[in-house]
């Protein structure tokens, strides 16, 4: 419905013009009214066909519903008879079971009545596997059912409960039999008998029981076995080469004997008794196994004086006035009663075999138990339990606190034996002519490697890493302060002129020998500890290298945490190299003081005496003769030379670079108490150039950093005049010219050392 | 690299059985686990904290009571930055033998090493060895002073977190200078700690310890 009021609006209908605009407005919607009647109309055949279709394809949709109707009918009726035969099937089912269960009783009771039969036959035939077969049939049913069974059908058929009586007799006889059969077997020790009544074990419900007894039965075989072989080896290895290893050999073929025991059982244990029993087998072993070392170690201790050498070791280290860190023991003398270091080494390795055949054998047992009880069908608890059980056995036994006393007596002996052969090393240092270094630094890295490597073979990571620890000591303490004493005392300048000193070294040296003067055996003493020193740090990267990637190399599996561990201790072996570097330090200042101040300083000094304010005519007759530079180059020179051969590539650098320090120091000083003119600068710049490349050439790397300041003072004294100065002032670095050292003020200070500068030109320079 | 700007060492010694493993487990772990087996040779954990605004990486290293294992232990005294001597105050023989652990230090150890006594289990109520004769064999021997119990976690942390304190001032006093240019991630070596003296000042070094722990 058009609403007028809508259509014309607020139009004011009043007014002619406003009706005008109504009526336009009325005639325009009617058009627009009009056109829509006239698409509405148009569309209605085709509404009309469409409503046709409809109509014809509903009288097909009833035939269809009706289709429906009648599928939905004969399901649920399908569905009824469905669920009344399944409920049938089920109930048959249900019967099914119960007739076989029926029939397995049926079959148990006629079991029963035959095994009752048969056990009693086959116990008084002897044919104990037989017997056995029924006992453990019996054993197979389900005893409370079977009891049930008895009860229910007792009065009427007796012979049941009889049967099941004179099964329970049969078992309790035959397990009697089996145990006192066993027992006898193991008296007449009849292996064969031994093994055919082990497996009968099970089958009598005795799994436990079959273990320990057999268990014992090997233990007993093994202890004969051991003692005999104790003995034996005893009296075969003093006569034989192996002797040195006896007891290690004898220890290697007792654990082996375990070993071989266990592994021969497994398959027996595993087929007959099923998987989860081994643990129990272990367990008595393991107790055999902990008495056998015992004797064995009672008998290594005895024989080999452990505790008489432990003491005596305990005793010459507390004679020492204890072990204090840095004291330093005298290698030779005291009146204690010492061993030689020689004398335990073999013993030592004996030890590191022994302990490690332990690990190994520990390794053996766990992996073969953990396999066996991961294998079982225990339920994860009791698996748990008996893992846990097992680790517990292995690390409480005996055998294991043996081995942890063992180890601690290695370590002990293993410390004494390195630091007595370093101390020895250090007491018999030799210097060999043409060499920089002497005998101890190869002898006392080869000691310490040695110890070290002799310690990965224990395979015990705690031992490892006390040893590392204790060469760590060992390196901090003795090497460093044998290293350090000669250097402490200083290089000593002698009484007779130091350029003969310095020849008279060179000279002993080329001939090797050192008898010559105390003050020059101190010399040589000094430079070689020094070399010494220098050499050791790159011997200790190395052997922290080397030791860390054998010690990886040898234990594949470590924990994290062990990794760790032997990260730190390692670590602590590497420290050793500040130390080290430390002590060259120290020498080189005392070369310093000792020798390079007091020999340069009036050499450079000589400087004082030259004329800088030179004529063209001095200046020629200065440069026909010897200049100073000349004349400080030789000197330099010869004092190098006298230490290039004799030092360490590193330490003669070292050397040089303290030297050139000194040099320009010294110099500079003596430059500031003389003055110039332009030729006296002239020469002064040359000659700090020919020093500068004498200095340069001197060493393998550049002295031209420390000749900086000393260059550029020597350019200002060479300027024509001072305004010249802005050419050369450059305060910052760039690629022509490094930067100037010298700060504006000492520029000043400097110009004013030429006599021809007017100080007002000085003063009015910009820099 | 981690971040830490100190590394330090830190040991307990002391017979078998006082609780050392239950001390290091309840500050690195915050676990009391009972029935620990004992220690077999060394064993160590790590723990970071922050003392001061610093990051410090505390190495702690555990060490078994049973004199079988004093060789391996041994050889751990000389890099130690703080030794803790742990005594079980519900046990009297734990408390004798501390001359004897104290013979070892003196013998193993650098000299200078920080030494701090511990008397652990206060939460047993057999209590054997009163407070008074700990903190007065403490100052005796130049050792701070603590009581702990690992199981109530009571004193534990300030037991290594005043350690911690005291081993960075030790190490600041020594190099004032090298701090900076050690900015980087690195252990302040032992010898550089102790080669220098006095800074444990003889009369204090009881003090700041023990009498909180009163």
């Amino acid at each position: 419905m058009l609403d007028l009021r809508s259509v014309i609006g607020d139009e004011d209908i009043s007014s002619a013009e406003g009706i005008e605009r109504a009526c336009a407005t009325i005639t325009q919607k009617e058009k627009e009214v009009n056109e829509r009647l006239e698409a509405i109309l148009s569309r209605q055949c085709q509404i009309e066909s469409k409503l046709s279709g409809i109509s014809r394809s509903m009288s097909t949709l009833h035939s269809v519903e009706n289709d429906t109707k009648s599928l939905a009918d004969r399901i649920s009726q399908t569905a009824a008879l469905a669920e009344s035969v399944s409920a049938k099937v089920r109930r048959l089912d249900e019967a099914r079971s119960r007739v076989s269960e029926c029939q397995q009783r049926v079959h148990d009771l006629i079991d029963l009545q035959l095994c009752s039969q048969g056990v009693m036959t086959a116990i008084r035939e002897e044919d104990y596997e037989k017997g056995a077969a029924h006992v453990s049939r019996y054993l197979s049913m389900d005893q409370n059912l079977l009891q049930r069974t008895a009860d229910d059908v007792t009065g009427s058929v007796t012979s049941v409960s009889k049967a099941l009586q004179t099964l329970e007799e049969a078992t309790t006889k035959m397990r009697e039999i089996i145990s006192q059969k066993f027992d006898e077997a193991v008296r007449k020790d009849d292996l064969a008998s031994v093994e055919r009544f082990f497996k009968i074990f099970p089958l009598l419900g005795m799994h436990k029981d079959g273990i320990a007894k057999f268990s014992s039965y090997i233990c007993q075989k093994l202890e004969v076995k051991a003692q005999k072989e104790l003995r034996t080896s005893m009296d075969v290895a003093k006569a034989e080469k192996r002797m040195a290893v006896a007891f290690a050999d004898t220890l290697t073929s007792l654990l082996e004997n375990f070993a071989r025991v266990f592994k021969v059982n497994q398959p027996i244990i595993e087929s007959c008794y099923g998987t989860g029993y081994l643990l129990n087998m272990y367990e008595i072993l393991q107790v055999e196994c902990d008495k056998e070392v015992r004797n064995l170690i009672l008998e290594f201790n005895k024989n080999r004086q452990i505790a008489k050498r432990v003491a005596q070791i305990n005793e010459y280290m507390k004679s020492d006035g204890g072990v204090t860190l840095g004291h330093f023991r005298k290698p030779s003398g005291g009146s204690v009663d010492k061993l030689n270091p020689k004398d335990i080494d073999s013993l030592i390795g004996e030890i590191t075999i022994m302990h490690s055949r332990a690990e190994l054998y520990f390794r053996f047992m766990k992996r073969r138990v953990v396999a066996d009880l991961e294998g079982s069908s225990l339920e994860d608890e009791d698996k748990k339990a008996k893992l846990s059980r097992s680790e517990n056995i292995i690390t409480k036994c005996d055998l294991s606190r043996q081995m942890q006393e063992l180890l601690g007596t290695y370590l002990l002996l293993e410390r004494y034996f390195m630091e007595e052969s370093v101390l020895k090393a250090i007491a018999l240092d030799t210097f060999e002519q043409g060499q920089q270094c002497s005998s101890m630094v190869d002898d006392v890295f080869f000691i310490i490697r040695k110890s070290i490597r002799r310690s990965t073979s224990t395979q015990s990571m705690n031992g490892i890493c006390a040893v590392i620890n204790n060469a760590a000591s060992c390196f901090e303490g003795d090497f460093i302060n044998a290293l350090k004493g000669p250097l402490k005392n200083g290089y000593p300048s002698g009484y007779i002129d130091l350029a003969q000193a310095y020849n008279a070294i060179q000279s002993s040296i080329q001939q090797g020998k050192l008898q010559t003067s105390d003050a020059e055996q101190a010399r040589t003493n000094f430079i070689v500890q020094l070399n010494n020193a220098d050499m050791s740090t790159e011997f200790i990267e190395t052997l922290w290298a080397t030791m860390s990637e054998e010690i990886r190399g040898a234990f594949a599996n470590m924990t994290q945490r062990e990794s760790e561990i032997l990260e730190s201790c390692m670590s602590g072996l590497k420290g050793v190299k500040d130390s080290l570097k430390a002590v060259v330090d120290f020498g080189m200042q005392q070369l310093k003081s000792s020798a390079i101040k007091p020999r340069l300083n009036p050499w450079v000094d000589q400087f004082l005496t030259y004329n800088h304010r030179l004529t063209e005519e001095e200046l020629a007759a200065y440069e026909a003769g010897e200049t100073f530079a000349q004349f400080l180059i030789v000197q330099i020179d010869g004092l190098l030379n006298s230490f290039k051969s004799v030092l360490s590539p590193r330490n003669y650098d070292a050397l040089v670079s303290i030297l050139a320090t000194e040099v320009t120091s010294r110099l500079e000083r003596a430059i500031k108490k003389s003055t110039f003119n332009r030729l006296g600068g002239l020469v002064l710049d040359q000659e700090v150039r020919a020093l500068g490349t004498y200095l340069t050439g001197a060493t393998s790397w550049s002295v031209r950093d420390k000749m900086a300041r000393l260059t550029q003072i020597a350019t200002l004294l060479n300027l024509e005049k001072v305004s010249e100065l802005s050419e050369y002032w450059n305060p910052n670095e760039n690629n022509d010219m490094p930067a100037w050292r010298i700060t504006p003020n000492e520029v000043r200070s400097i110009l004013i050392l030429r006599e021809d500068f007017r100080i007002e030109d000085i003063k009015r320079v910009k820099i | 690299m981690e971040d830490y700007k100190f590394l330090f060492k830190v040991v307990l010694v002391g017979n078998a059985g006082v609780g050392k493993t239950c001390l290091v487990r309840r500050f690195t772990q915050g676990l009391f686990p009972p029935g620990q087996g004992a220690t077999i040779g060394v064993d160590f954990m790590i723990k970071t904290v922050e003392v001061e605004g610093e990051k410090i990486k505390l190495q702690i290293w555990d060490t078994a009571g049973q004199e079988r294992f004093r060789s391996i232990t041994q050889s751990y005294y000389r890099s130690a930055h703080a030794l803790i001597l742990v005594y079980d105050i519900s046990c009297q023989p734990t408390f004798d033998c501390l001359p004897d652990w104290l013979r070892e230090i003196q013998e193993y150890a650098n000299s200078k090493v920080l030494k701090i006594l511990v008397g652990n289990k206060t939460d047993r109520d057999d209590r054997e060895i009163p407070t008074q004769i700990g903190e007065e064999f403490a100052k005796q021997h130049d050792m701070y002073f603590l009581e702990t119990s690992a199981k109530e976690a009571e004193n534990v942390e300030r037991l290594f977190y005043e350690i911690a304190a005291e081993l960075i001032e030790q190490a600041r006093s020594k190099e004032p200078i090298s701090q900076h240019s050690r900015s980087t991630a690195d252990s302040i070596g032992l010898s550089s700690l102790g080669s220098k003296a006095n800074y444990l000042s003889q009369s204090g070094c009881c003090s700041s310890l023990s009498s909180h722990s009163t």
